[in-house]
């Protein structure tokens, strides 16, 4: 059953290599997908990333095989399989909704890909009943999808594809549909399969903290093209692009000149170091996440004074939007416990030091 | 969940209620009348009907009286099952093919086949005896069959095109990606989601064919008399009652035959659980 995934004693398999090579796929003349290549290591999950209509969904229905890439190459552990039908890619799909077999049971949509392959009923019933047990839904193994929540139906969706062992498995933004305790819920039950199976994964989705959350690299799709490809922390801390950037979590973006010194002078009104070196006079943008904002009651020559218009509680944290001098907007998160000045008289606004601070130019 | 009404809604309740009534009354009540009809023991057709008795179902039932009416009903049911039939296949397979084609092609398919629910019928009569005296055969039960699969493939086009919203692409993806073959898919997903789709077509099919007039006016001879044609001669000549008996017997097996249905889809809703 398993063509790639080694089946151990208890049914978990270990996750194969995911390779995309230079991949480009068209719409009559849209480019959907335009030179993406990526690998994914065995047990590995990555989170694809983008918003609304970047090619992520395009993306994996070309590594599943319902869609035949213009260019490049699929291999799955290693073996080229662009050339072979979905079933035999040793590949695994969840569906945003779903896609359970309307007329069958939980049960029997488990079961599907086994009796597809023509195994044996009493091997059929054993693994149905294993992967009913794996995903918690023994009790509802005769309800039909539409008897179901959508958490359930969700469980019934991965222990389908689960049940066929494949060595890579695929999620089109599975967390979508559910409402936000769900959401959480399920994050931690994928982990927690993926993790037993050593599942290798692909996530979509076009929520940032999702893929923080759930994957051990993020790849961030723009227009059909990887526009950054890392580790979380990495992809946060240090984006490579504006883009990136205000994709991947709040941030500030302050506007700015470099001087004949090499500084940057804010247009708010402080003087800070750049991340990196630029040529003088250059027009920049610098980015500073809301929790890397310092507040203090005095001036000095790297703070730029605001004025506080709103403080929202958030829990354990407290969100504050300033007026920086010109009306520009900025956004403050800091804990409720931290000291601080307080927010009805003038402020000023510094950098956190040792803060990531990214700078782009002007027009990126 | 109970509650409390306001004025307004008891009065869109009643209108609603009337207008429903009225419906009802308009698309039930003449049927109704000629079941009274059929139990007159008088032999004329008026309303309200004379007595009661059951002579004009026993005169209806008699081989001696009513054998040409018999043949001509064997005849519609033989047109019908075969139209409906085929119907059932051609039209199954062309929702199944138009299912992924929006474009010109599908778009023309689609129009060919609904067409002949807005062509006038007594055309396509004509069209189809000026053909086939042109061809020179001689309007059989076949040719019958065949002019009537025409008029009837669109109700099973309907029918399978609606149920087969239900299917969406990611159901045929994901069987495929479990690695089902086509063949398989088809079988356990494509065809269970249809059933009740194709099943309503066929009825429909089979009941249009049974009370097709037009066509059959042109395509039925002496030798292939067709039943509505046959009734509608029979009233012609003689306001003969065995008519309203006829209608009597068509209205009881019409409905159970709904009812028949209903149960065979709920059933095979059931059996492919
Ligand atoms: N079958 C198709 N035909 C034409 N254009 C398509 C088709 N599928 C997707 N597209 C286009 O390709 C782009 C990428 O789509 P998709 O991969 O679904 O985006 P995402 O999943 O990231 O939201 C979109 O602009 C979309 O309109
Ligand atoms: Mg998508």
């Amino acid at each position: 059953m398993a063509d790639g995934g080694a089946v151990t004693e208890a049914g978990a398999t270990h996750g194969v290599s995911l390779e995309v090579d230079a991949v480009s796929h068209e719409f009559g003349a849209y480019r959907a997908l335009d030179d993406v290549s990526l690998r994914v290591e065995p047990g590995e999950v990555m989170a694809l990333l983008g918003p609304s209509g970047c090619g992520k969904t395009t993306l994996l229905r070309v590594i599943a095989g319902f869609l035949a890439q213009s260019r490049g190459a699929v291999s799955v552990g290693g073996v080229r399989v662009d050339r072979l039908p979905p079933g035999r890619r040793n590949i695994g799909i969840v569906f945003q909704n779903y896609a359970l077999f309307p007329h069958l049971t939980a049960a029997q949509n488990v079961g599907y890909g086994l009796a597809a392959r023509g195994a044996a009923r009493a091997e059929i019933a054993r693994r149905t009943r294993q992967f009913l047990e794996v995903v918690r839904m023994e009790a509802y193994a005769e309800r039909l999808p539409r008897e179901l929540s959508g958490g359930q139906q969700q469980r019934i969706a991965l222990a389908r594809a689960l049940c066929v062992s494949p060595g890579v498995l695929l999620l089109d933004e599975p967390f979508a549909a559910l409402d936000k305790n769900l959401r959480l819920d399920m994050q931690i039950e994928i982990k927690r399969l993926q993790r037993r199976f050593g599942l290798t994964a692909i996530l979509v989705t076009h929520d940032q903290e999702e893929a923080m959350s759930v994957a051990d690299r993020v790849a961030v799709m723009r227009g059909g093209r990887i526009e950054q490809l890392g580790p979380p922390a990495d992809v946060y801390d240090r984006p490579e692009t504006l883009f990136v950037n205000n994709f991947i979590g709040s941030t500030n973006l302050l506007p700015g000149a470099v001087a004949a010194d090499g500084s940057v002078r804010l247009a708010a009104g402080a003087t800070v170091a750049p991340p990196r070196p630029a040529p003088a006079g250059a027009r920049v943008v610098v980015s500073v996440r809301p929790e890397d904002v310092t507040l203090h009651d005095a001036p000095a020559p790297d703070r730029f004074p605001a004025r506080c218009r709103l403080s929202l509680p958030l829990g354990a944290v407290t969100v504050l939007d300033l007026e920086a001098e010109g009306g520009a907007a900025v956004k403050v998160v800091r804990l409720r416990s931290a000291e601080g000045p307080t927010l009805d008289g003038p402020l000023w606004c510094g950098v956190r030091e040792g803060a990531r601070v990214s700078m782009f130019a002007e027009d990126s | 969940m109970r509650r409390i009404h306001a004025p307004a809604d008891a009065l869109y309740a009643a209108v609603v209620g009337l207008l429903g009534l009225i419906a009802l009354a308009i698309l039930v009540g003449p049927v109704l009348v000629v079941l009274a009809v059929s139990f007159t023991s008088e032999p004329s057709l008026r309303f309200p009907p004379q007595g009661f008795s059951l002579r004009w179902y026993a005169a209806l039932i008699d081989p001696a009286q009513s054998g040409h009416i018999h043949e001509a009903a064997l005849n519609s049911v033989t047109v019908a099952l075969r139209a409906a039939g085929v119907a059932t296949l051609v039209s199954g397979a062309a929702a199944l093919w138009l299912r992924t084609r929006s474009g010109p092609a599908g778009r023309a398919v689609d129009l060919a086949f609904m067409s002949p629910l807005v062509l006038p019928m007594l055309s396509f009569g004509l069209a189809a005896l000026i053909l086939l005296t042109t061809i020179r055969v001689r309007p059989t039960l076949f040719w019958l069959s065949a002019g009537h699969l025409v008029v009837v493939a669109p109700y099973v086009l309907r029918t399978t095109a609606a149920s087969l919203s239900q299917l969406g692409q990611p159901l045929l993806d994901s069987s495929a990606s479990l690695g089902a073959s086509r063949l398989y898919t088809f079988r356990r997903i494509t065809l269970p989601i249809i059933a009740p789709g194709l099943a309503a077509g066929a009825f429909l099919a089979f009941m249009a064919s049974m009370d097709n007039v037009p066509v059959s006016l042109f395509l039925s001879s002496a030798r292939t008399d067709m039943l509505p044609i046959r009734l509608w001669g029979m009233i012609e000549s003689s306001l003969d009652v065995r008519v309203a008996a006829a209608s009597g017997v068509l209205v009881v097996s019409t409905t159970l035959l709904l009812l028949a249905m209903n149960r065979l889809v709920n059933l095979s809703r059931r059996i492919s659980r």
